[in-house]
């Protein structure tokens, strides 16, 4: 047996005896599987109920009565985001988002019901799941497990017998990293366990669970390299626990809040009910429909009665009034979709802001990387809003459509003075089931991955980092051995 | 005198100083910030009111040209704030999600009160840095490093028989205890008290605070000296106290918060605005009468104006919005019993877990908790109501709504 896996196994067998390894590494394999375990039955419970409620939408938009096309255009839609198979993982943003979108015509609102709002503040301690434990707490066990490897053996003389048998410093360094990466391994298990019952049962993509796999293990690797070399270069063992634990408190507590705070300050964004009076006031300068003499309405009915080669409204093939709710309907649109854009931009800018900080945190730049390959990152809900609208216009333009092709404007004018027109306004209900369904396109795997990289790139500057310190403190150990 | 002495022997520990600063300097980066963001949201409620009027301005241009009161109700907003309380810079809790300023109109209510804010998920995910985060979190982690060799760090030393010989030992420790206690506790509060000052707090709910945070500190004072009797090296007290930290700040929070989320599950939320929709627009293709009935039932005041003939009436309309309300009112009630069962056992949790207990505590004084949230709701629906009443007698009495009618509504100002 090659003198690093002697070193390894027989820092293994220690560990196996010492009964504070015994109880943190159960602990944190427990408290991974039950996490495990709760996230995947409440992802696919809440995937269930999401469903459900959105075959009931679906079912009562289908199911309305002959109504005018108007109507319906107020009667609006409910769609829900579908949560990704690998929320059972990384549930990311998903309960800091509402998840229940209402659309309607001329208006643009908010998704609702997310969980934050409704849950009280122990939602900002963190929720457990397999990404919060092994982000946050694996680390932490690596740590007090590996802080003493080198520094206690420093202390009680064993290192410098090692040295005087003939063993390497480099070697008997690599060997305690071995030993406390075969421990990773075992924190690791429960959330690969995990992950790999997703891909194979959860409908989970093959190469977004590699990713994620292989993102974690380098995560907890770098936590080996940092920890057995800072245990190797501390002046002591109590030094280097201070140390290592003050470095994970800035990485996984103290930075992410901190990026926070310095990204909202640096880019603080428009309240909602502001965006809203902007949208009204920008509409009112493209043309306000309220006016009679409205100089954009003046000349897009110009326009119509040019096209269609008559001189009155009233002559037109088609009902004048739904081509005026088409043409509202653009305008205010597009507006929305400029703010929205605006705003997604805004939030890009902060998020990126908030990763640079991902310098001092490999916790940041694994959280990323977990949450983009999940599907759970803001551009996933960014997606989700961003298609909704898409289908907010398509449905509520095809009902103008209906309005002004299958309604005439004589019956649509008079409807509620005249009984019979406003009988005929209510137009046969089967055009509400030939209206499309919400149908969500989630992130394809090659964009998921492609969003995942920033973090990846950060987790292998830390892992280069890292290398380059374990390897200075071999060089440091033989040196001081020589 | 013997503290003073106590005292210089502390500072001339290494690491003793640099801790002290450091809580000292995170502290005040806390409040910092907070005072930042509520200023910041203190400035978005300014800028709205003025927006706002020439919004109505706009609406009445067109609106009194008419003077039709349904017009009027129907596209007039009203804005409604809620202004940050005092102390709501050390405690942020949700005003990043939930919105402190939302327009409503006399339409039915649950399609309004439920509106979110456009906040930036990712960094909501995290979480604020607020002076509530760094006394529940930080300034713990900093006495752990204060106290966990008090004995230990001694007996290490080799001073420790010495010091015991010279008598008072229990006494010695709890002075060094305490005082290092103390100065944790100047470092984390000072800030926070500079903080309340700036913000004009009252000296009560401040002085409420900073007693709330000098017993959680305390506790984690008694939890090192507890673990520091059992004798054991400075680097095991380490890891121990540090283990202790985890459970009781990050590991026991989140299992409870799992436990009281799936015990207490509020679908209700979805529901009720999905069956309110329903009930509003049912509205359309129900007889006028029936609708009208239903509505003098709880209106009766109003059942002895004309009698709806046309096809479409305003009071018809906003007859139909109302009862949309009523018709979900049991399941309003149920969501909220939910929201408010989850936040009365999270309270529970509060005094089995310190870091809950000083957070709810903290959060309440600065009404940015759950509590706040539905207060504010509660206002809303108030004003609400008194916006249907304003707008009522014109829509029912088919009086005329002219440029003058606009600046008679209510105004949520005088709500507070």
């Amino acid at each position: 047996m090659s003198p690093v896996l002697r070193i390894a196994a027989n820092e293994l067998r220690l560990l196996a005896r010492t009964r504070v390894a015994q109880i943190a590494v159960a602990l944190v394999v427990a408290l991974s599987a039950v996490a495990a375990l709760t996230a995947i039955s409440q992802g696919r419970e809440s995937q269930e109920i999401r469903s459900r409620f959105q075959a009931q939408a679906d079912r009562e938009f289908d199911g309305q009565p002959a109504r005018h096309p108007h109507r319906m255009v107020h009667y609006g839609h409910f769609v829900f985001r579908p949560l990704p198979a690998l929320a059972g993982f990384d549930p990311g943003v998903d309960a800091f988002t509402g998840s229940t979108l209402f659309l309607e015509g001329h208006r643009q609102n908010s998704a609702n019901f997310g969980d934050v709002r409704q849950s009280s503040l122990l939602v900002r301690f963190g929720q457990l799941t397999p990404a919060f434990v092994i982000q946050a707490l694996g680390p932490l066990v690596l740590i007090f497990i590996g802080f003493g490897a080198l520094a206690r053996e420093r202390e009680s003389g064993l290192l410098r017998l090692h040295l005087a048998q003939g063993v390497g410093a480099r070697q008997v360094l690599a060997g305690k990293v071995v030993a406390l990466a075969a421990v990773a391994g075992l924190i690791l298990a429960p959330a690969l366990i995990a992950l790999v019952w997703l891909a194979l049962f959860g409908g989970a993509p093959a190469p977004a669970v590699a990713m994620l796999a292989g993102g974690y293990a380098v995560y907890l690797l770098v936590w080996v390299l940092i920890t057995t070399s800072v245990s190797a270069l501390a002046p002591s063992s109590r030094s280097a626990l201070a140390l290592l634990v003050a470095g994970w408190a800035v990485s996984a507590i103290l930075a992410p809040r901190l990026a926070t705070d310095i990204a909202l300050a640096a880019m603080p964004q428009a309240s909602r009910l502001e965006t809203d009076i902007a949208i009204q006031r920008d509409l009112k300068k493209i043309g306000d429909s309220h006016n009679p003499d409205d100089p954009h309405f003046n000349a897009f009915r110009a326009s119509v009665l040019k096209s269609y080669g008559v001189s009155r409204v009233e002559d037109l093939p088609v009902n004048y009034r739904g081509l005026i709710a088409m043409e509202g309907e653009r305008l205010t649109s597009a507006l929305f979709d400029r703010y929205a854009e605006r705003q997604f931009a805004g939030q890009r800018e902060q998020s990126r802001m908030a990763l640079i900080l991902g310098l001092a945190s490999p916790t940041l730049a694994v959280r990323s990387l977990s949450m983009a390959a999940s599907g759970t990152d803001l551009e996933g809900h960014r997606r989700f809003l961003q298609q909704a609208e898409a289908y907010r216009y398509t449905i509520v333009q095809g009902l103008n459509r209906l309005q002004a092709e299958a309604l005439t404007f004589s019956d649509d004018t008079n409807r509620n003075r005249d009984p019979e027109a406003g009988r005929r306004v209510r137009i046969d209900p089967g055009a509400w089931r030939r209206t499309p369904d919400f149908v969500y396109r989630p992130a394809s795997t090659a964009e998921a991955l492609t969003a995942a990289l920033p973090g990846l790139a950060l987790l292998g500057l830390w892992a280069g980092l890292a290398g380059s310190l374990a390897w200075g403190a071999g060089r440091r150990l033989a040196r001081g051995a020589g | 005198m013997r503290l003073g002495q106590e005292l210089r022997l502390f500072l001339r520990q290494r690491l003793a100083v640099p801790t002290l600063v450091l809580l000292a300097l995170l502290s005040t980066v806390s409040v910092a910030t907070g005072l930042w963001e509520v200023r910041r949201q203190t400035e978005t409620i300014a800028r709205i009111q003025p927006l706002q009027a020439e919004e109505e301005k706009a609406v009445s241009a067109w609106v009194s040209r008419e003077g039709d009161a349904g017009n009027a109700a129907y596209y007039t907003f009203h804005a409604t704030w809620d202004p940050p309380a005092a102390l709501a810079f050390a405690a942020l809790g949700q005003r990043d999600v939930a919105p402190y300023v939302l327009r409503v109109r006399a339409l039915a209510l649950e399609s309004q009160i439920h509106e979110g804010e456009a906040y930036n998920a990712e960094l909501a995910l995290s979480g604020r840095f607020d002076w509530a985060f760094v006394a529940t979190f930080l300034a713990p982690l900093i006495l752990i490093v204060l106290l966990h060799d008090l004995v230990s760090g001694e007996r290490e030393a080799g001073r420790l028989q010495a010091l015991q010989a010279a008598g008072g030992s229990t006494g010695l420790w709890l002075r060094r205890a305490g005082l290092r206690l103390g100065l944790a506790f100047v470092a984390l509060g000072a800030p926070f008290a500079a903080g309340a000052w700036i913000s004009g707090a009252a000296a009560g709910v401040s002085l409420a605070a900073l007693g709330a945070t000098a017993l959680y500190l305390a506790f984690w004072a008694l939890v090192c000296l507890g673990v520091g009797a059992l004798g054991r090296s400075s680097v095991a007290n380490g890891a121990l106290l540090a283990a202790t930290w985890v459970a009781l700040t990050l590991v026991l929070p989140a299992l409870a918060h799992l436990l009281i989320n799936s015990t207490i599950p509020v679908r209700q939320g979805v529901e009720l605005t999905l069956a309110q929709r329903e009930a509003v627009h049912a509205g359309w293709d129900k007889p006028k009468d029936a609708t009208l009935n239903a509505f003098f039932a709880a209106h009766p005041e109003w059942r002895d104006t004309p009698p709806v003939l046309t096809g479409f009436h305003w009071k018809w309309y906003y007859a139909f919005q109302h009862l949309g309300d009523l018709s979900v009112a049991d399941q309003v009630a149920a969501y909220r019993r939910g929201l408010e069962a989850r936040d009365a056992w999270t309270a529970r949790a509060g005094w089995f877990l310190p870091a809950v207990g000083l957070q709810t505590t903290l959060h309440r004084m600065a009404e940015t908790d759950l509590a706040a949230q539905l207060a504010y709701q509660d206002r809303i629906r108030a004003f609400h109501e008194r916006l249907r009443r304003f707008y009522y007698p014109y829509i029912f009495n088919e009086t005329p709504f002219r440029e003058g009618d606009f600046a008679k509504a209510p105004r949520w100002a005088e709500d507070g």
